[in-house]
């Protein structure tokens, strides 16, 4: 799909482009090479702004490889092996091109902190030389593993506790159908049925969580009231107790100077925080921290919660906000959670016109800050 | 006006120029390659790497040869003979770079289902980021000509080294607390080392580019004092002489 996008835009690019060229051609003819000159001085200034102002890198070269015109897009700035190694690609297909007399194109991936992936296309141009074309398919790319791993993610979440429950329920009635049952086997009844009540409260709960993100999502900001964010901050301690008690988690919520009010819904700000909450506590060590700290800025206010866990990969960053995503599938069933927690964060900070962000290294932490913006702010966005 | 003598030479020269650039830019690709087949126990991964070793050593085995056609058919001199000599000593160092990328997707092989502590995986994400980092310094400052940025490798290393020691500290402490068994605490450890190597070849690729624009090598500090006799170190202990 991608490749024959980036052969069309090519396609089209190469006949403009061989127009261009003809035209400047006989624009050099007229008024002979020394004056003309070669690349970008002999194109005219519109058409090189024009160029310039494609989102699709355009690069044009004569038959021997001597660049006629590059515009701005075919320029990977930031980092320079990229820029060799586009340019090596370029070179090998323009050879496959001119060789071949046909266009053609190839995906390039590369890898790194600014990792991207570029669609290129060459094709022959009327008077000897090519044209390549440069997509860049980065961010399509990405939406469709999204995609793909949402169905994934999805038929996971909710067919293992299915799975898990009708194995379970066949053991229970091949043990129960014997006639007598003796101790080893009535043990064996007690711990299956305990397993079957653990996957059904799984199951359960991962489809609490998918209603809840549900309701979020339709009703968007249903309740607007001035909210103490101190009783959001309580609601959502108490409600993460439980969990960080038994481990001996300290939660602490750093202390606030006056009173905070911020508009909102109380319920979605509490069911944010709270995941906010949860999460640090299941990724914390035994006898952790967590703290929660709020702070007033002329965009908003900002609740972090902060903890000393053992952190996000760095490449998971922008997609633990997506729903079922798991940074560590194998831990998944340990930690309990549903996968839909920060999909339901980052429901709420769109609903209330603010934003959720994560900063995390492994091995020491993550922070996870909810912006909710003022009352004032809030309206001009919905506006 | 200056007339250009000997172009089909400088456009040779260009080229070698050109291809060391682009074998580099494959092999910086490799290090966060081998890092994420490291972290994300990627054995398809691995044998990509593995695989694309033998292209990156039929590569550097040619642009050796040519290197060593030019210097010998085109009898080059001065800042042209030090940047072909520089070529042939930079292909080795990004060969055996590349070979270190390999070592580490074999190691990944080797601990695969061994679960990494989170500490331990933080720092060999990082190590990896600043290996890539020192690699990609080392080729704007060889393809600009830029001997301040060659000159700030060495400095950029010592984070690198300073990782290798950190990583070897909680590797310890992991071992200790009976998180990490005897043979994925070894791999790790060599692990460490062969990024904190990779760094190290990426400096010697920034003294190479100094060495063409200036003929300046670190070595001539050590062999300045061997000829003068001057004890202005304090690297290496001396033994007292027979004498005193």
């Amino acid at each position: 799909m991608t490749t024959l996008l980036a052969f069309m835009v090519g396609a089209v690019l190469a006949a403009v482009a061989t127009a261009l060229w003809s035209q400047q051609a006989r624009r050099r003819d007229a008024i002979g090479p020394d004056v003309a000159g070669r690349g970008t001085e002999s194109w005219s200034k519109q058409a090189v702004d024009a160029l310039d102002a494609l989102p699709v890198g355009v690069v044009i070269t004569t038959a021997d490889g001597e660049p006629v015109v590059r515009n701005r897009a075919a320029h990977l700035d930031r980092v320079r092996h990229h820029q060799v190694l586009l340019d090596e690609a370029l070179d090998e297909l323009r050879h496959l091109t001119l060789t071949s007399g046909a266009s053609h194109d190839k995906v390039l991936e590369l890898h790194g902190q600014q990792s991207r992936v570029l669609a290129l296309a060459v094709h022959p141009l009327g008077r000897g030389g090519v044209i390549a074309t440069i997509i860049d398919i980065t961010e399509r790319v990405r939406l469709d593993r999204i995609r793909t791993d949402f169905v994934a993610n999805l038929s996971h979440e909710l067919k293992t506790p299915v799975a898990a429950l009708s194995v379970l329920a066949e053991t229970v009635a091949d043990l129960v159908s014997a006639e007598t049952l003796d101790t080893d086997e009535r043990q064996a009844v007690i711990r299956l049925t305990e397993k079957m009540v653990a996957e059904s409260h799984r199951m359960s709960a991962s489809i609490s969580e998918l209603l809840e993100l549900s309701r979020i999502e339709l009703e968007g900001l249903p309740t607007r009231v001035d909210v103490d964010v101190m009783s959001v901050v309580c609601a959502a301690v108490e409600r993460v107790r439980p969990l960080a008690d038994p481990a001996g988690i300290r939660v602490t919520v750093r202390p606030v100077e006056q009173p905070v009010t911020v508009c909102g819904d109380p319920r979605q700000l509490t069911s944010a925080l709270g995941n906010l909450l949860e999460n640090a506590v299941k990724y914390s060590e035994p006898t952790g921290e967590v703290e929660i700290g709020v702070v007033t800025n002329d965009d908003g206010v900002h609740f972090s919660v902060r903890d000393w866990g053992m952190g996000i990969p760095a490449r998971d960053l922008d997609r633990i906000f997506e729903r079922f995503y798991r940074v560590d599938r194998a831990r998944s069933r340990d930690t309990g959670g549903t996968g839909l927690g920060l999909a339901i964060v980052r429901h709420v900070a769109t609903n209330h016109a603010g934003k959720v962000s994560v900063t995390s290294a492994e091995g020491e932490g993550s922070t996870f800050v909810l912006m909710i913006p003022h009352a004032s702010a809030a309206s001009e966005e919905e506006r | 006006m200056t007339v250009e003598t000997r172009k089909a030479f400088h456009t040779q020269l260009e080229d070698v120029r050109e291809a060391l650039a682009r074998l580099t830019s494959s092999v910086i690709e490799e290090i966060p390659r081998a890092t994420n087949v490291l972290l994300d126990g990627d054995l398809e991964g691995a044998e990509y790497v593995i695989r694309a070793d033998d292209a990156i050593d039929a590569r550097s085995i040619e642009l050796e040869e040519r290197t060593y056609q030019l210097i010998a058919l085109q009898a080059p001199v001065a800042s042209d003979l030090r940047a072909l000599v520089a070529v042939a000593k930079i292909v080795g160092d990004v060969e055996r770079s590349a070979d270190l990328c390999v070592n580490i997707c074999k190691a990944a092989r080797r601990i695969y289902r061994h679960p990494l502590d989170p500490k331990l995986r933080g720092i060999i994400a990082k190590m990896g980021e600043q290996a890539q980092l020192l690699y990609e310094a080392a080729l704007e400052s060889y393809v600009d000509n830029d001997e301040a940025k060659a000159a700030a490798l060495d400095d950029m290393d010592s984070t690198l080294d300073s990782l290798q020691r950190a990583m070897i500290r909680a590797i310890v402490e992991c071992a200790s607390a009976g998180q990490l068994d005897l043979e994925t605490a070894v791999q790790l450890a060599m692990v460490a080392r062969f990024y904190e190597r990779i760094g190290d070849h990426a400096v010697n690729m920034g003294e190479r580019v100094r060495y063409v624009i200036s003929g300046w090598l670190p070595e001539h500090k050590g062999a300045q004092r061997h000829l003068s006799g001057a004890d202005d170190t304090d690297e290496l202990p001396r033994f007292p002489s027979a004498e005193s």
